[in-house]
């Protein structure tokens, strides 16, 4: 098995040629940092985002009751 | 790591600087194009199998009722489609981690929790319809459905548990590109290609004029070609096939692509069913029209026709199974990927294999409710659509999320713009079908 070229040496080395390129399959590769999204908690929003989730909830709310209602009067 | 594509040296000293599996090219455009094919096939797959079952049904509908005015509509869907998943796509590589648990770590536990149940029953109720579907294409093909849905469900189980994700993803990126089988069937039924082209481009409404059983089928085109499952889908995809931000213009490139396929298709099962108007028979389901146009295009296109309603709820069923349980996995911080073999991930493997198994268990009950099953996939979708696509909205906005990736205005005008539309039509949806009497002259609709 071939030992690791340095990194410096493995630079200047690629510098020279450039008619290589090696090409890997992302589930072949080195585990890319992403954004931690644990850490960032809980989303920080405007009134008015806030008020429209509000609305948006009510009106789910009112939608899954209208389709509990239907079925039930479907079933009978 | 960011850089993907490395320079390297001259040949036989890449074992020295390859610490990782690769292929050595000589050429920038030979690069491009290994790169885009590896990158290539949560696009393609999220876009392709949003033509399930219900799909083929309701493109097929809108054909047989009103030929080819239609097609523009269709046509009108290929930027919406794109646009959406595209957001997607940034959200997963920008993230690595899926949908279900954006929201549930962005928003909270309420909305977290809301739109998992309301993903995993919309989702089961879909699964049911997938495989009535494979029932109904089976029994019109002669072969005995006792034998064939279980026979479908056994083959979809162990398609993930291979424990590679690479493996599904080339078997269902195979079973994707049969979907071309739908241009033959055009090309062969087809009306002249000049009304095609004129349907297509030119904006018209059939004669009758716009009525509400119009716009009820307008609006079952629209919700069966935006899915919320492929929201969840498509990002768990990118997660798990772990896209990387080098990777970003190839994805984008590959669900463009899969937008122009999927909606050329569809554009295709609407000519198919046009053939069946222009020969005067009245459409009931696809099966029924598949056989119709069998009596004057031969057997071999009857099957072809059956062949290709089966693939497309098999394409819908893994995707639908496969975005129930990353979901679920994401949101109860399970092992979730199909890298993983079997024991390393019981809970993830078996959420799907309960999905797939039970779905196809209620389609062989005797006078199971699958008109009830079929109306809540319409509410339920209608439901969950505007809250997912705003939730998706408001993360790509989110800089401290996505930093660079985040919307740019002109995105935002045009997602906004999507999004009033979606709302008003899946509001319209949601109530015509929870409350007919809302528009008494509607006469039921078609499946999404």
């Amino acid at each position: 098995m071939a030992t690791m070229a340095s990194p410096m040496d493995l630079e200047t080395r690629l510098e020279k040629r450039k008619d290589h390129f090696v090409v890997v399959h992302p589930l072949d590769d080195v585990f890319e940092t992403k954004v931690d999204t644990d850490a960032l908690g809980p989303m920080a929003m405007t009134r008015t985002v806030r008020l429209s989730l509000l609305s948006l909830r009510a009106y789910l709310i009112l939608m899954v009751l209208l389709v509990v209602y239907h079925v039930v009067m479907l079933a009978r | 790591m960011t850089n993907k594509t490395l320079m390297m040296p001259a040949a036989g000293v890449e074992a020295e600087v390859m610490p990782l599996r690769g292929r050595v090219v000589k050429s920038k455009w030979t690069r491009d194009l290994l790169t885009f094919l590896m990158v290539f096939g949560p696009g393609l797959i999220v876009m392709v199998a949003d033509n399930d079952a219900g799909a083929v049904s309701t493109y097929s509908q809108a054909g047989a009722q009103y030929g080819t005015h239609l097609l523009w509509i269709v046509l009108l869907l290929l930027p919406v489609c794109y646009f959406i998943q595209e957001m997607v796509v940034r959200l997963g590589i920008a993230t690595g981690k899926g949908h279900a648990a954006m929201i549930y770590q962005r928003f909270g536990k309420w909305w977290g929790l809301f739109s998992l149940v309301d993903l995993q029953l919309v989702n089961f109720l879909t699964l049911v319809t997938e495989f009535a579907a494979i029932n109904l294409a089976l029994s019109k093909m002669g072969v005995d459905p006792r034998y064939g849905v279980p026979l479908a469900a056994a083959g979809l189980i162990l398609l993930v548990l291979t424990g590679s994700y690479r493996r599904w993803e080339r078997i269902v990126v195979f079973l994707c590109l049969l979907d071309f089988a739908w241009f033959w069937i055009a090309f062969r039924l087809g009306p002249p290609l000049g009304q095609i082209v004129k349907h297509a481009l030119l904006p018209s409404m059939p004669a009758g004029g716009i009525t509400p059983e119009l716009m009820f089928l307008v609006i079952a085109i629209v919700g069966t070609t935006i899915a919320p499952w492929q929201l969840f889908f498509q990002q768990s995809c990118i997660a798990d096939k772990r896209l990387r931000f080098a990777d970003l213009k190839w994805a984008r490139l590959d669900t463009f692509l899969g937008a122009c396929i999927t909606v050329t298709a569809a554009v295709c099962m609407m000519i198919a069913g046009a053939a069946s108007l222009t020969h005067g028979f009245r459409f009931t389901d696809p099966a029924q029209m598949a056989a119709d146009i069998g009596t004057y295009a031969g057997p071999v296109m009857r099957n072809l026709i059956l062949l290709m309603m089966i693939n497309a709820a098999v394409l819908g069923t893994t995707a639908i199974s496969l975005s129930s349980a990353w979901a679920y996995g994401e949101v109860r911080g399970w092992p979730h990927s199909l890298q993983l073999p079997w024991r390393n991930a019981r809970g993830f493997y078996s959420l799907y294999l309960i999905c797939v198994a039970a779905a196809a268990g209620i389609v062989l009950i005797p006078r199971a409710p699958l008109q009830l099953i079929i109306l809540g996939v319409q509410v339920l979708a209608g439901v969950i659509l505007p809250s997912a696509i705003i939730f998706l909205q408001l993360l790509l906005n989110d800089k401290e999320l996505l930093g660079e990736y985040a919307n740019k205005p002109w995105n935002n005008w045009v997602n906004w713009t999507i999004i009033i539309v979606l709302f008003i039509l899946s509001l319209i949806l949601a109530a015509q079908v929870a409350a007919p009497n809302l528009f008494p002259s509607a006469a039921g609709g078609p499946t999404t």
